[in-house]
């Protein structure tokens, strides 16, 4: 394997999948080093499940071995593309077990709820039971809110490669973190307040 | 502006509303200032939660199998992947080996203590045999031979520094002191001894 030069820029990931094309196993090694583990985050957070989330790592970097891989610079980069990959897996897998985790709310049409300043338990989301109460808000998500919460907010994915990674275009990344942020807002509330939070959920206007 | 103006042109909770009117609506509606307080709070929980979450990765195994596979791929010849943990086993290794010799290098150095040798096993005698007690001189306050008392006795043949002859009186040149020197001890029924016999025959000589 050639070393390279001290004061080189490190490769970008297109030129570590040129070196893969060529053969070249310290490429392919560089590139997994450099991506398995948000990939591995992704789809334990997706799935809930090591075993699966091992495989969905390994079927990534087996797909984009193969030939017709489908890779295409133009339309975004090769870590949205992984994404995605992953993404497709974790889907397919979720299928067949039916283990999607839906809080039943069809949120995209639906307005955004309001927030209700209850007594604010996001105070101590910083601390070690706040953050295990972000990470079972996070699991309790519906499939699509939980996917762009994330990437985009937990492996800080930007939007473009988000939208690669979800198929949809940056708008919709968009709207949907935004929506999930509000039910991650509303579980963290009902969680620490559920009395009130249910008083909150009460209809104020009759449309009969 | 509305709130709904607000949400719609304002940046991520993360960023700073630099826009004058989104500051000034923010100072004056109450909701909205506590709508993006959250959103800010929630904000720094899930880098959090992120942070909490940067070491995991996938197991060293998941490697191992794809070097397997991208060799096999490309047709290249199967080698041993040496995998993540090599370096810790080699370290490990390397760390039991210096233990051991650490060790074994104390013990040799530990002072050794004297010991008796003992040549032979215990050699029971009875005081029919008279003549196997030739040459025994009685130790100073023993009970004395045990021929006089017709007293089983135990012979036990031992390595002494020639050194010992002189509590029996006999003479022993200075350099010779520390030579071993075989004798018969003579161990009474009560296990103490009675008397000794050195066979050295220039134990008397001396």
């Amino acid at each position: 394997m050639k070393s390279r030069p001290l004061e080189m820029p490190p490769e970008t990931e297109d030129e570590l999948l040129l070196r893969i094309r060529s053969g070249d196993e310290a490429a392919f090694l560089a590139l997994y080093r450099r991506r398995q583990a948000a990939l591995f985050r992704f789809a334990l957070h997706m799935c809930g499940s090591v075993p699966v989330a091992e495989d969905v790592t390994q079927d990534v970097f087996l797909a984009l071995l193969r030939e017709e891989c489908g890779y295409d610079p133009e339309r975004g980069t090769l870590s949205g593309y992984l994404f995605g990959i992953a993404r497709k897996l974790v889907l397919r897998h979720l299928e067949r077990g039916r283990a999607d985790v839906t809080l039943d709310l069809d949120a995209d049409e639906s307005p955004a709820a309001e927030l209700r300043v209850i007594d604010d338990p996001l105070l101590e989301l910083t601390h070690r039971e706040g953050i295990e109460a972000l990470r079972r808000a996070v699991a309790a998500l519906p499939r699509r809110y939980r996917e762009v919460v994330v990437l985009c907010d937990l492996e800080e994915v930007d939007y473009a490669d988000a939208a690669v990674a979800l198929g949809c275009p940056i708008g919709t990344v968009r709207s949907r973190l935004h929506r999930a942020r509000g039910l991650l807002l509303d579980k963290l509330n009902q969680e620490r307040n559920p009395r009130q939070s249910l008083d909150a959920l009460k209809p104020v206007r009759c449309l009969l | 502006m509305t709130c709904q103006d607000f949400w719609n042109s304002m940046p991520e909770p993360g960023q700073v509303a630099s826009d004058l009117l989104l500051s000034a609506h923010l100072s004056e509606c109450p909701n909205c200032a506590a709508r993006m307080q959250q959103q800010r709070r929630l904000q720094t929980g899930l880098r959090a939660l992120s942070a909490t979450e940067r070491r995991v990765g996938a197991p060293a195994r998941v490697e191992t199998r794809l070097l397997v596979a991208f060799r096999q791929h490309e047709g290249l010849p199967a080698r041993r992947v040496a995998g993540r943990w090599a370096p810790a086993f080699v370290w490990a290794a390397a760390i039991a080996a210096m233990l051991l010799l650490g060790v074994v290098l104390v013990r040799n150095r530990q002072p050794q203590p004297v010991r008796v040798e003992v040549r032979h096993s215990l050699e029971l005698a009875s005081a029919d045999s008279p003549g196997r007690f030739e040459g025994f001189i009685p130790l100073p306050n023993s009970a004395g031979l045990a021929t006089e008392n017709e007293e089983d006795v135990n012979l036990v043949r031992v390595s002494l520094p020639r050194s010992a002859m002189l509590a029996l009186g006999l003479e022993v040149s200075e350099d010779r002191a520390a030579e071993l020197v075989e004798a018969d001890i003579m161990l009474g029924s009560d296990g103490l001894a009675r008397a000794v016999r050195f066979l050295d025959s220039d134990s008397l000589l001396d």
